[in-house]
């Protein structure tokens, strides 16, 4: 075997909630992301001998965690973002990028799923794991300029889009 | 007016240039005001979250499981894949044995030409044999053959 069962479940233990956050984010979907996140798990244990170190491992978890998910929602085919025309309510965007008040926990799962899956994934690095656009880049294999564009467009389209959803939450609750 | 604002929004999705990237950094870099209240909200939404209970467990039982052999990996593969492979299989067959009767085929075709060969070389010999008697015995008798 090539780890032990106590070190093995030592490892789930210590990064389970980081792999599953990850899968999660990516594939916008809770059965798909316990999948990958298992997945994740066992092709840890074939390879846990080659690793050395917890940051080497913490690494090696994050990218196969993204390269696993992406996968998963390529081989789904249908990816889960919203229409053009959410994102040309021009008027909306404005009052509610005045207020300044986005509150996005709320609504985080839905904002994320409205990004192309290009965008998505540097936004759950940097946001999620608070990784910098350069460790980003490499784990992505992408130029850094390239995650640095990713990251601003998608922060421009989830403030847009934060502001519209949350004003559609306000109104359903009152 | 509109028509142009969605175009945008459209090319949103579309991958961009290295130059507009090289352009799009750079404003990145200059850390717009009005994203840092977002961005910050952002890093507080985007915690960790917990697998489902007995996540841990379900990845060990798995682990646990040896390791299939390949025969037992072939029988579960997608339907579809197994098709394929049963056709390449099918396909390699096929071609395998029609190649080892063509030459079967050829080996025999060329031992029958070998064969009228030697009967052939074996008619001419006799023929000439019974040529060479032919002129003695004509010698014999005292018969001269003209040129």
């Amino acid at each position: 075997m090539a780890i032990a069962d106590g070190e093995f479940r030592r490892l789930i233990d210590t990064h389970q909630r980081m792999v599953f956050s990850i899968a999660l984010r990516v594939t916008g979907d809770h059965p798909t992301a316990e999948e990958v996140a298992q997945d994740v798990f066992l092709s840890l244990h074939r390879n846990a001998e080659k690793l050395a170190g917890e940051d080497h491992i913490r690494y090696w978890l994050r990218r196969v965690a993204v390269h696993r998910a992406t996968d998963a929602i390529r081989r789904r085919s249908v990816r889960p973002e919203s229409g053009a025309e959410e994102w040309s309510e021009e008027q909306s965007i404005r009052d509610g990028a005045a207020s300044g008040n986005y509150a996005i926990a709320a609504r985080l799962d839905e904002l994320l799923r409205g990004l192309p899956e290009a965008l998505r994934v540097p936004v759950v690095l940097r946001y999620q794991e608070e990784m910098m656009p350069e460790e980003i880049a490499a784990m992505l294999g992408q130029p850094v300029a390239t995650v640095k564009s990713h990251l601003q467009r998608a922060l421009k389209l989830l403030r847009r889009k934060a502001s519209v959803t949350m004003k559609e939450y306000v109104r359903e609750a009152i | 007016m509109k028509q142009f604002e969605f175009d945008n929004e459209m090319n949103e999705f579309e991958p961009e240039s290295f130059e507009n990237a090289e352009l799009e950094s750079a404003d990145f870099e200059r850390a717009d005001p009005e994203n840092i209240q977002f961005e910050a909200e952002l890093t507080l939404a985007m915690g960790h979250v917990d697998p489902p209970s007995g996540f841990a467990d379900r990845v060990l039982a798995q682990a646990a499981v040896p390791q299939q052999p390949m025969s037992a990996k072939v029988l579960m593969m997608p339907r579809r894949v197994q098709t394929w492979v049963g056709s390449a299989v099918a396909a390699a067959l096929l071609i395998g044995a029609f190649g080892i009767q063509q030459q079967h085929e050829r080996r025999q075709r060329e031992e029958a030409a070998r064969e009228q060969q030697q009967q052939l070389e074996l008619a001419l010999q006799i023929a000439g044999e019974t040529l060479a008697n032919v002129r003695a015995q004509v010698q014999d008798a005292g018969i001269r053959l003209g040129d």
